[in-house]
């Protein structure tokens, strides 16, 4: 999987591949404005970070270009203007999602996760992670192969886990994902959803795959 | 009142005293010369009787016409002096009471002294005041219709510039892009008002985007070193050989970070809302918008073991920015989810007049008019900078909502009528 990351800020471009390179992507940079447009045009990306300002020009008009030679790149905007026009002209001129700055790394990979699912026709619907195994358009979990009932949130949470496996999540993050921004700051609530998606994958026969992480958050693996 | 009145009145009050004044004036100036005319026909009439007594030693008959009375009367005394006088004295012929002018003086015929009186009736001086006063009273009247004409027409028509003027500053809108666009007049006070407008709003238009695109710049330098700092702590995070110290850190710093990336967020916000740059509207319904935003937390319910009880009318519709509704109901929620007890209650009522959201929570140390304003909170709760009701409140003042905080049996209650 290759990822393209539009982005002037080399400190934010290379925490961002340096996360993303640790879920198997292939990464590269794209600095300003012109090298992302000589990138987009020689290679093609199963996904596409890309800023809104740029040094030399505007990410919206890149967005314009891709779209103008049918490129099929899935585009994740990502940009520090939590502007409404920005993020309404964004969408309308064809990009996948759009996260604005500042953003959780789990976030972004959990985003780029599942734009690359939606591109893939060839549908890998399947995510699988030792017995566990997750139907993401059908959107139901098995456990050794038998199906595992979860509530809404508690899926969107084991997904959000298995899209940043062996990671450290922070509670916020975890918060801002269900929730959204504003319901940062109040932890006790992810403490009783990890508790519970927890005890029904035990329950079900699996392993207790999330571990807490002292003072930090929680960790998925094996 | 208006200029036009205010300066009429005035006019009218000044016009009136100076006619008076010349009434007045008129009258005495008028009054003084016919007597100085009676009294020199007076001393034409006194010539007359003199010489008929030096030549005859006679006293003339007396007469008493319409207009003259001529008698004489044997003198008591044997001083009597000339002088003139007006009196008044029943008329006859009139039968009323008249003003004479008369002129009394001495007359001896045959070595006795009698006392001459002859007199002339005033009446002609009365009638001419009488029409002084009545031409007075007519140009008065005259000249409160001219005025209420030329207000009516003239002004009205003169002030046309003003009043276009002012029109287009009532409509003017700094976040709008349509100029204000004035005709061109000749009268120098309007154009001068009207260049004077133009170059303002033109400058508080310059100065608002300006200001727009600052916020929005200050936003993106401030969040794309959070950002940095957020990522960079996340790497850091994964390392394995971490300490308890470091983890501390660490996450010390992440809570942080989190803290200011929303405190920009709401401020920007803020400022978005104050500079009424959500001023597209739509029809909102408001009821769909609060079920899926109940819907979404309903996890969050069941963590705290919190009851609801919904009292949603179907279908209300409001017409505002989709965003700040959206905002508005997360906002209320959120702050009734936060302040709320474990195992507490949450009533939500929602119609076409109102919403209101009543939660079960602490006691309150503080008046809760302090709530809406910025970075006030109930310090024990969390970490929240307290600005969720500040831009609660904020997108109300927009729509003209009444806001009301009410606390009754550990029942805290938000009310936004609308």
């Amino acid at each position: 999987m290759k990822i393209l990351i539009i982005e002037d800020e080399k400190e934010l471009s290379e925490s961002i591949a340096t996360y993303l390179k640790g879920e198997n992507y292939i990464c590269e940079i794209a600095a300003d404005f012109n090298k992302a447009i000589e990138k987009t045009e020689l290679y093609d990306y199963d996904c596409i970070l890309l800023d809104i300002t740029l040094p030399g020009g505007n990410g919206l008009e890149i967005l314009r270009e891709l779209k103008a030679s049918n490129k099929m790149d899935g585009i994740l905007i990502i940009s520090a203007k939590n502007s409404l026009d920005d993020k309404v002209t964004g969408l309308t001129l064809g990009a996948d999602d759009y996260l604005s700055k500042p953003f959780h790394l789990s976030e972004l990979s959990a985003r780029v996760a599942a734009i690359i699912r939606r591109k893939n026709f060839d549908g890998n619907d399947i995510l699988k992670f030792e017995n566990l195994s997750i139907n993401t358009r059908a959107k139901t979990v098995l456990v050794n192969d038998k199906p595992l009932d979860l509530t809404r949130k508690e899926y969107e949470l084991l997904l959000y886990f298995m899209s940043n496996k062996k990671r450290v999540i922070s509670k916020n993050a975890i918060a801002e994902h269900l929730w959204g921004d504003d319901m940062q700051g109040n932890n006790d609530f992810i403490y009783t959803h990890i508790k519970n998606l927890r005890k029904k994958l035990i329950e079900a026969g699996g392993t207790d795959y999330i571990k807490s992480v002292y003072g930090m958050g929680y960790k998925f693996s094996s | 009142m208006k200029l036009l009145s205010k300066y009429n009145q005035v006019n009218v009050i000044a016009t009136i005293i100076v006619l008076l004044l010349s009434a007045v004036a008129y009258y005495f100036v008028i009054e003084r010369t016919l007597v100085h005319q009676l009294d020199k026909s007076l001393v034409v009439e006194e010539k007359e009787i003199t010489d008929y007594i030096r030549e005859n030693d006679l006293l003339p008959e007396p007469s008493d016409s319409k207009e003259e009375q001529e008698l004489y009367t044997p003198a008591k005394d044997a001083k009597v002096i000339r002088k003139f006088s007006s009196v008044e004295l029943y008329n006859t012929h009139h039968n009323k009471n008249v003003y004479y002018r008369q002129l009394e003086f001495p007359v001896i015929v045959q070595g006795k002294i009698y006392i001459a009186d002859v007199r002339k009736s005033q009446e002609e001086t009365e009638d001419l005041v009488q029409l002084i006063l009545k031409i007075t009273l007519a140009i008065v009247l005259l000249l409160l219709a001219t005025l209420f004409i030329i207000n009516r027409f003239v002004l009205n028509k003169l002030w046309q510039p003003f009043n276009t003027t002012l029109q287009q500053i009532k409509q003017f809108n700094v976040a709008g892009t349509n100029e204000v666009d004035l005709d061109s007049t000749n009268i120098s006070e309007f154009a001068e008002l009207n260049s004077a407008v133009t170059s303002m709003t033109k400058k508080a238009s310059q100065d608002y985007h300006e200001i727009k695109s600052f916020t929005e710049n200050a936003s993106h330098e401030i969040q794309t070193p959070l950002a940095i700092i957020r990522s960079r702590l996340e790497l850091l995070s994964q390392s394995e050989n971490l300490n308890e110290e470091q983890m501390d850190a660490i996450q010390s710093i992440s809570e942080t970070t989190n803290r200011l990336s929303k405190l920009n967020q709401s401020l920007i916000l803020l400022t978005k809302i104050d500079n009424r740059q959500f001023k597209q509207t739509e029809d909102v319904n408001v009821s769909l918008l609060l079920h899926r935003h109940l819907n979404n937390y309903e996890e969050l319910f069941h963590a705290k073991e919190i009851s609801i009880t919904k009292n949603i009318t179907e279908d209300v519709i409001l017409n505002m920015n989709e965003t700040l509704a959206e905002i508005l109901i997360v906002n209320l929620l959120i702050n009734a989810i936060k302040h709320n007890i474990e195992k507490g209650s949450l009533t939500i009522e929602l119609n076409k007049d109102y919403l209101s959201i009543a939660n079960t929570g602490k006691i309150l140390n503080t008046n809760p008019a302090i709530y809406f304003e910025r970075f006030k909170k109930e310090s024990t709760s969390n970490d929240s900078m307290g600005l969720g009701l500040s831009i609660v409140k904020k997108i109300c003042d927009t729509y003209d909502f009444e806001i009301s905080y009410n606390y009754k049996d550990r029942i805290h209650t938000l009310t936004v009528n609308f």
